[in-house]
């Protein structure tokens, strides 16, 4: 066996500590406050109502009334005034308790996207043959079993918020005719995808197969720690499942964050979003693994879990922060190149109404994370992990904030206390719900053909 | 080859004792005494990396990272001022319409220049460090260390009790022992 010195791995039972249930109560308490007062606020409508003039003012000033544009569009002249959004925004309509659905379905989405992404990297796992995640892989394998919480958020959220946070909702409410008013030709052409009926059957059906996929591979993974030692049959199984995962999700994860999210701003897409989605909850998991290892660690489990697999995560983060700066940048360039203003919509108004946020996400998300864990040193300090791991989550939750609240309720808008509170509060259950998670089987994978190379593992001086 | 040899050589040191080791095992607790006994260990050399040697041996940590940063920087700083100059200072081209100066369409070709710049200069400086560049000789103590044996090496010094150190290897399985010096390997 190795190397030697022989390291005596057994299993270990993890207790929901009063420590840990204290942070995420924290976690809690502190959000419903910031929830709260976040919703106080909203009863005055002073924030709404100047976001409604600052917009009415800002449409009519460009192009009068928003449908002209569409009407424009029908009878064949195509000539678009350079940077004239084709999208309208109707703030008008909007009632103050939008903004109430539109932060429960970012807070869904998001932690929908990390548990799900925390299955994707549990599988890529096992498809690598990776031997070195092996001590630390049940923190994954619980971090996946909260897929149908912010599911049920999500749903709740888009049947309370659908028609105000989604303008083809709306629009396919009106069931507007080709010569109408008002008629969309570009909406009325993806109707075939941003419908009502697409918009809750499609999840649902693929959170099913997700969710079904989870729990085969979380049976396995019990099953195995039950079995004999040296029965490698579970591990090739999970191999199977895992790329029947892999090939699922791969193609599937785009779709969602087309119809859900990029569906904001149904005038606009890019081809590379849903991807840039899928890089921008991978990062953030990776974060929250790394934090849930240290945790765990500090309360003295997993004494084989040591600096090394630290620095492993750490140089994860680093990597895909490099790998999301990538993308971000890309799918701007591709618009910029194509020379398409129409397409520049989605930026115009990010760049314009939300420049501070917009410059704010590049640096909480790249800036930030790229020069702070750029040492090896900073990689494997607990506390530089901690502090820009914080930055990096809190930063891609505002990620997709941003990609969210400019398209429903266009200008005027912050992230206030209404959306810290509600990531918050997410953010407090989704730690209590990992938590109990953990403590559902052994804290080892003590059968696993890989746990002595995970024991071993040693990234060198 | 100047410095070259004169840094790197083996030939140039005081007498080497050299120990000849079939299993990693046994190698890594041979090591650890000889540092316990504060014997410094000039360098080990295996057929494949062997995890933990490098922090019983005291090895130091590679300066490769530092030469990274700095081809990095190197390679940035030059492909910034190629585009600047090509595309603003020496011959500006109307492409669309579109600004000459829109630093964030620089930023896949400074990307990419600041990665061909660091690629190469970590691979030349890799191979430049271990001897591996075209017309330095090989300088193996034995054909076998690249293949299934690992060869541990003492530079000794003054007052150095070499037969204690011979012994200490030999306990812990060396197969072979030998000295080196000035070219020529003697079995012991």
């Amino acid at each position: 066996m190795g190397h030697g010195h022989h390291i005596e791995v057994k299993q270990e039972q993890f207790v929901f500590s009063p420590k840990a249930k204290r942070f995420s109560m924290i976690l809690m308490v502190l959000g419903l406050i910031f929830a709260g007062l976040g919703i106080a606020n909203l009863g005055g409508h002073e924030e709404t109502h100047t976001a409604k003039t600052e917009v009415a003012a800002h449409e009519g000033a460009q192009h009068g009334e928003g449908h002209a544009v569409a009407a424009h569009e029908e009878h064949g002249n195509v000539e678009t005034e350079a940077f004239g959004p084709r999208m309208e925004f109707h703030p008008l309509d909007k009632p103050a308790n939008t903004r109430i659905w539109a932060n429960l379905m970012i807070a869904g989405y998001f932690f929908l996207m990390i548990s799900l992404v925390a299955l994707m990297w549990y599988a890529i796992q096992y498809i690598a043959n990776a031997g070195w995640s092996v001590g630390i892989k049940r923190i994954p394998e619980a971090i996946m079993t909260f897929i149908p919480v912010p599911f049920v958020v999500l749903i709740v959220a888009l049947l309370m918020g659908k028609n105000d946070i989604y303008h083809w909702a709306h629009y396919e409410h009106l069931g507007l005719k080709p010569g109408d008013a008002g008629y969309d030709a570009i909406l009325a052409g993806k109707s075939g995808f941003l419908n009502s009926t697409m918009l809750f059957v499609f999840p649902s059906v693929l959170v099913v197969i997700w969710y079904l996929l989870m729990r085969k591979l979380r049976s396995l993974s019990a099953a195995e720690d039950n079995a004999t030692r040296g029965d490698v049959s579970f591990f090739r199984t999970s191999v199977k499942f895992s790329a029947a995962f892999a090939v699922i999700f791969g193609f599937t994860i785009s779709v969602i964050a087309w119809l859900l999210i990029m569906s904001v701003d149904a005038h606009w897409y890019s081809t590379i979003f849903g991807f840039y989605n899928f890089v921008t909850h991978w990062v953030t998991m990776i974060t929250i693994m790394a934090f849930f290892v240290a945790f765990i660690k500090k309360e003295g489990y997993l004494g084989f879990v040591t600096n090394e697999h630290m620095h492993d995560l750490g140089k994860f983060m680093f990597a895909f922060t490099v790998f999301w700066a990538y993308l971000w940048l890309s799918q701007y360039l591709l618009i910029w190149y194509a020379q398409i203003p129409e397409e520049m919509a989605y930026y115009q108004i990010r760049f314009e109404n939300y420049k501070f946020n917009f410059l704010l996400n590049f640096a909480m998300c790249f800036c930030i994370p790229f020069l702070g864990l750029l040492m090896r040193s900073a990689k494997r300090n607990r506390y530089v992990l901690g502090i820009i791991g914080s930055i990096m989550i809190l930063g891609h939750y505002h990620d997709v904030w941003l990609m969210v609240f400019p398209g429903v309720f266009g200008s005027g808008m912050q992230f206030g206390f209404l959306e810290l509170g509600n990531f918050l509060l997410f953010a407090g259950v989704f730690t209590y719900w990992v938590f109990t998670a953990l403590t559902k089987r052994g804290l080892v994978a003590v059968n696993h053909p890989y746990l002595d190379e995970s024991a071993h593992h040693d990234v060198g001086v | 080859m100047g410095i070259l040899d004169k840094k790197l050589s083996l030939r140039d040191r005081k007498k080497m004792l050299v120990g000849v080791w079939e299993d990693e095992d046994q190698l890594m607790a041979g090591a650890g005494e000889l540092a316990h006994a504060g014997i410094h260990i000039h360098d080990v050399y295996t057929p494949y990396p062997v995890h933990g040697l490098d922090r019983i041996i005291g090895a130091r940590r590679s300066k490769l990272a530092r030469i990274a940063f700095f081809c990095a920087v190197t390679g940035l700083t030059l492909v910034t001022t190629m585009i600047w100059y090509m595309s603003v200072h020496d011959w500006p081209m109307n492409i669309g319409n579109k600004p000459v100066r829109f630093t964030p369409s620089w930023a896949p070709v400074m990307f990419e220049g600041t990665v061909l710049c660091t690629a190469f200069g970590m691979s030349f400086f890799f191979f430049w460090r271990n001897r591996l560049v075209h017309g330095i000789k090989n300088e193996l103590l034995d054909i076998r260390q690249t293949d299934d044996r690992m060869v541990l090496t003492i530079e000794t010094t003054d007052g150095m009790d070499e037969k204690a150190v011979l012994d200490m290897m030999k306990n812990h399985g060396a197969v072979e022992l030998r000295a080196f010096h000035n070219g020529v390997q003697t079995v012991l």
